[in-house]
């Protein structure tokens, strides 16, 4: 089922290390999306992927051949894949054309690629652009265009680098609806890098995380999200509240933590005496203007320090005795009438919180 | 579907200039140095369709200055050569390039100048005349300043004069070498209001206006004698002697002699040549 | 001004008669100048692809050396040719001199550095994601060549039409290797030369503006096919 396979490579530019053990399998069938800020050397990976060019060590598995060295593997399999550049580049040609090279050079005849071509238009939703010069598109449709293009001629492997990073969100959707399709109707493995973690949430099966050229955690995407392993990772897909503190009590697993004096009951199997990372997000922590009785057994009494809306929610800014950031819709802080220097008690549960060993 | 028409039609033209590129390769030709004044004369262009339907053979004629055709000769680019430069001529043959020296026209070389004559050598001889310009050293003097036959013969007037040419050239600003054929050397004298010495074939055809006219045109160095000379086939073996014995024949035959003598008469109201063939004037 | 005016008068009643020597003359310079872009062209498209798209040592160098040799005169090119092909000289067994044949020669020496020099220029001008593209899609070297010069379609003819300029206007290797034989190697620039040394300016300015406007329709028709 492996597809693709790295053991432990790494990449060299000009001296400078850009990729250290990378040790992942791409499975068949995946669509495997690749995460991480920019410069983490997702391109540099991805390329690496691809067969594009040679790791400066380790090793590259293609469907259980070893492709690392040999010239004449890598281009045998580097044929079997295809890649969609950040920026596609289109010939200075129409459309159907631009379409249609990759099936030329693969010595297919003139009517099968019409064929090829008019499906896989069909498929972007690039149809009725098939005769116009490619040069004259937007980006969003050149994106299409070039996404198309790797379609037209079935690769088991489909890579694309930061497919939306250049487009406003209204493309963005457009493409993310695209890339659904395909992965629904096409069953082509897909491996994409992207910055933005909630579009990896939304495609992907699979997510690993990549900073600093080295690969910190890979799973599904509900594993990074809730459980993230460590304090980048966790920061990197939007868990805001990172608590330091140690553990003084533990009844079988439901630890009490001492963050800077206020005690934070949350379930883990870590020891006591452990030092600790305490991780929440934001929108699992709930506001309300007097101490209310609930279920949840983290209530903390605080004042608000700064609100800010993002979107369609608000951001809230809590000093409790330590640090916290809330986020509720913009009609709840409408109607707890959240302003700046009120009093509220902010209250998680048990269970919301995520805990990691201490890293730093 | 145009531009298909266009690439066609460019392909044919592309065809068609490699085939007229490539012709005349291989066949028989008949390749013919002759000096720039002769040619320019426009002798040659008249002779030439006569030898050609004669001989039915193809001629080619190139040219180029004494210095050049002689060079040509020498290495065996041309099979004849028709100049007028004695001297080096003779040489050419005693060198064994050339197979005799054939002497079959002759006229006369004139120094010209302004009208008004400003260095007073009308009618001197020609010693005198440039012995006048050179001690004036006043009007400027244009000189062929390159290989040809005229030059030759300017630099044995100076000789002639008793004057070292290396002198003639340091002389001063009014001697100036041109470096250019006769026609173009004929116009910087007329710009200048100089002095110029040239011979009466391209003086009298030359097409366009020039403020000079004939000043000195009497004297037996001005002699201009055109020899032609085969190119000798023990120095060049692939030489077509055949076909230059042929011109040779032809060039000293009556009738072409006769022609040659009533050449020019009626556009420019006198001969420009004199035939001499196996009679070369010494005077 | 009377001089120029009555050069375009000239010019035009000789275009309009058909005169037939001038009509053989242009024929010709448009023939030789013709093939020798054309064997020039077969020679450098490719040879410029090798060149821009392989890594080696000396290769700024060479690039250095080609353009340098634009600025080869014309007279200097001459005189290797005759020097090489006359009777005495290695190749003259091949009986080409005083032919058109080898002023074709000459000219394809004469203006392949440009051509070679402009067309690495414009492959240069096309971004290597291009040749990447067409990598990941499976082309293969040849075909990856064949569509960055499609790319850079506009400049590469650029450079064959500014090649097929120099030659059909220079004079110095033609007369020298040719001759200006009348009727057999004569052509624009060659005729004006020798009436310029005849005298005849009316007739030589008018030749030139007869080269010139046959240059300015070769131009229009490459520019409509380089438009597409």
């Amino acid at each position: 089922m492996t597809l693709i396979e790295t053991a432990n490579i790494g990449q060299k530019y000009a001296g400078q290390h850009i990729l250290k053990g990378v040790s992942l399998n791409i499975n068949r069938g995946d669509v495997f999306a690749l995460i991480g800020p920019t410069g983490a050397g997702k391109t540099t990976l991805l390329r690496l992927l691809d067969l594009l060019e040679v790791p400066s060590s380790g090793s590259i598995y293609f469907d259980g051949m070893d492709v690392t060295g040999s010239k004449r593997l890598r281009l045998q399999a580097r044929r079997r894949m295809t890649f969609v550049l950040q920026k596609p580049v289109v010939f200075n040609m129409s459309v159907h054309d631009n379409v249609a090279c990759g099936l030329k050079w693969r010595g297919e005849k003139g009517a099968a690629i019409s064929q090829r071509v008019s499906r896989v238009l069909e498929v972007v939703g690039m149809t009725e652009y098939s005769s116009r010069n490619a040069r004259t598109l937007s980006g969003g449709e050149t994106q299409r265009v070039a996404i198309a293009r790797a379609l037209a001629v079935e690769p088991e492997v489909l890579f694309l680098d930061e497919p939306t990073a250049n487009l406003d969100p209204v493309s963005t959707s457009r493409i993310e609806e695209v890339l659904a399709h395909i992965i629904g109707e096409q069953k082509t493995t897909v491996v994409m890098a992207t910055h933005d973690m909630s579009q990896g949430q939304r495609l992907a099966s699979r997510i690993g995380v990549i900073m600093n050229g080295e690969i910190l955690q890979v799973g599904s995407p509900g594993d990074i999200f809730s459980t993230p392993q460590n304090k980048e990772v966790a920061q990197f897909v939007g868990v805001e509240n990172i608590l330091s503190g140690v553990i003084v009590n533990r009844d079988d697993n439901l630890v009490t933590i001492d963050v800077s004096g206020s005690l934070i009951q949350a379930i883990s199997d870590y020891h006591i005496g452990e030092e600790v990372h305490a991780l929440i997000r934001p929108e699992d922590i709930t506001l309300a203007p007097r101490k209310e009785t609930s279920s949840a057994r983290n209530t903390f009494e605080g004042r608000i320090t700064r609100i800010f809306p993002v979107g369609a929610l608000v951001r809230v800014e809590v000093a409790c005795g330590f640090p916290l950031l809330i986020v509720v819709t913009k009609r709840s802080a409408q109607d707890l009438k959240l302003t700046v220097d009120k009093k509220v008690y902010a209250t998680f549960k048990a269970t919301a919180i995520h805990i990691i060993k201490r890293w730093n | 579907m145009k531009k298909n028409a266009v690439i066609t039609i460019l392909a044919g033209l592309v065809i068609a200039s490699l085939l007229v590129s490539a012709s005349g390769c291989g066949q028989p030709r008949l390749k013919v140095a002759t000096t720039t004044s002769l040619y320019d004369s426009g002798l040659w262009d008249y002779l030439e369709p006569m030898f050609e339907d004669e001989y039915g053979v193809e001629v080619d004629i190139l040219s180029a200055g004494t210095g050049i055709a002689l060079e040509y000769g020498m290495r065996g680019d041309v099979d004849i050569i028709a100049v007028h430069s004695k001297a080096r001529e003779e040489q050419f043959v005693a060198d064994g390039y050339g197979v005799e020296r054939v002497p079959f026209a002759y006229n006369y070389f004139l120094i010209v100048g302004p009208a008004d004559d400003p260095a007073g050598i009308q009618g001197l001889s020609p010693e005198d005349a440039f012995r006048t310009l050179y001690q004036s050293a006043s009007s400027p003097f244009i000189s062929r300043g390159n290989d040809s036959g005229t030059h030759s013969k300017e630099k044995a007037i100076w000789a002639s004069a008793g004057y070292d040419y290396e002198e003639v050239r340091t002389a001063g600003q009014w001697y100036v070498e041109a470096g250019r054929g006769m026609g173009p050397t004929l116009l910087m004298a007329s710009d200048m209001e100089g002095y110029t010495l040239t011979d009466i074939g391209t003086f009298l055809s030359y097409p366009s206006d020039l403020e000079l006219v004939p000043i000195v045109d009497e004297g037996a160095i001005l002699l201009n004698v055109y020899s032609v000379i085969a190119v000798s086939p023990e120095a060049n073996p692939k030489t077509n002697i055949e076909m230059a014995n042929n011109l040779i024949d032809f060039l000293t035959s009556p009738h072409i002699q006769e022609l040659i003598g009533n050449y020019g008469v009626s556009q420019y109201g006198e001969p420009l040549f004199i035939p001499c063939a196996g009679a070369e004037p010494t005077s | 001004m009377t001089e120029l005016w009555e050069a375009l008068v000239t010019a035009v009643k000789l275009i309009i008669s058909f005169d037939p020597e001038v009509m053989a003359i242009a024929g010709r310079s448009l023939a030789i100048s013709a093939t020798s872009s054309t064997i020039a062209a077969l020679i450098c498209l490719p040879l410029a692809t090798v060149i821009h798209f392989n890594k080696f040592r000396g290769k700024r160098t060479l690039i250095n050396i080609v353009q340098t040799l634009f600025s080869l005169p014309t007279v200097a090119v001459g005189l290797f040719v005759f020097v090489l092909f006359s009777s005495a000289g290695p190749l003259g067994g091949l009986d080409i001199l005083f032919t058109p044949a080898v002023m074709v020669i000459g000219q394809v020496i004469l203006i392949s550095p440009i051509m070679l020099g402009l067309t690495i220029s414009a492959l240069s001008g096309i971004d290597k994601s291009i040749a990447d593209t067409a990598i990941s899609l499976g082309a293969s070297r040849l075909q990856t060549a064949v569509i960055t010069l499609r790319e850079a379609r506009f400049a590469v003819l650029a450079g064959l039409i500014m090649g097929f300029g120099r030659a059909i206007s220079e004079v110095g290797l033609s007369l020298m290797v040719g001759g200006n034989i009348r009727g057999f190697t004569r052509t624009i620039t060659t005729a004006i030369s020798l009436e310029t040394s005849k005298g005849d300016l009316e007739l030589a300015l008018a030749l030139g503006i007869i080269l010139i406007v046959i240059a300015l329709i070769i131009n229009l028709v490459l520019n409509r096919v380089q438009q597409k």
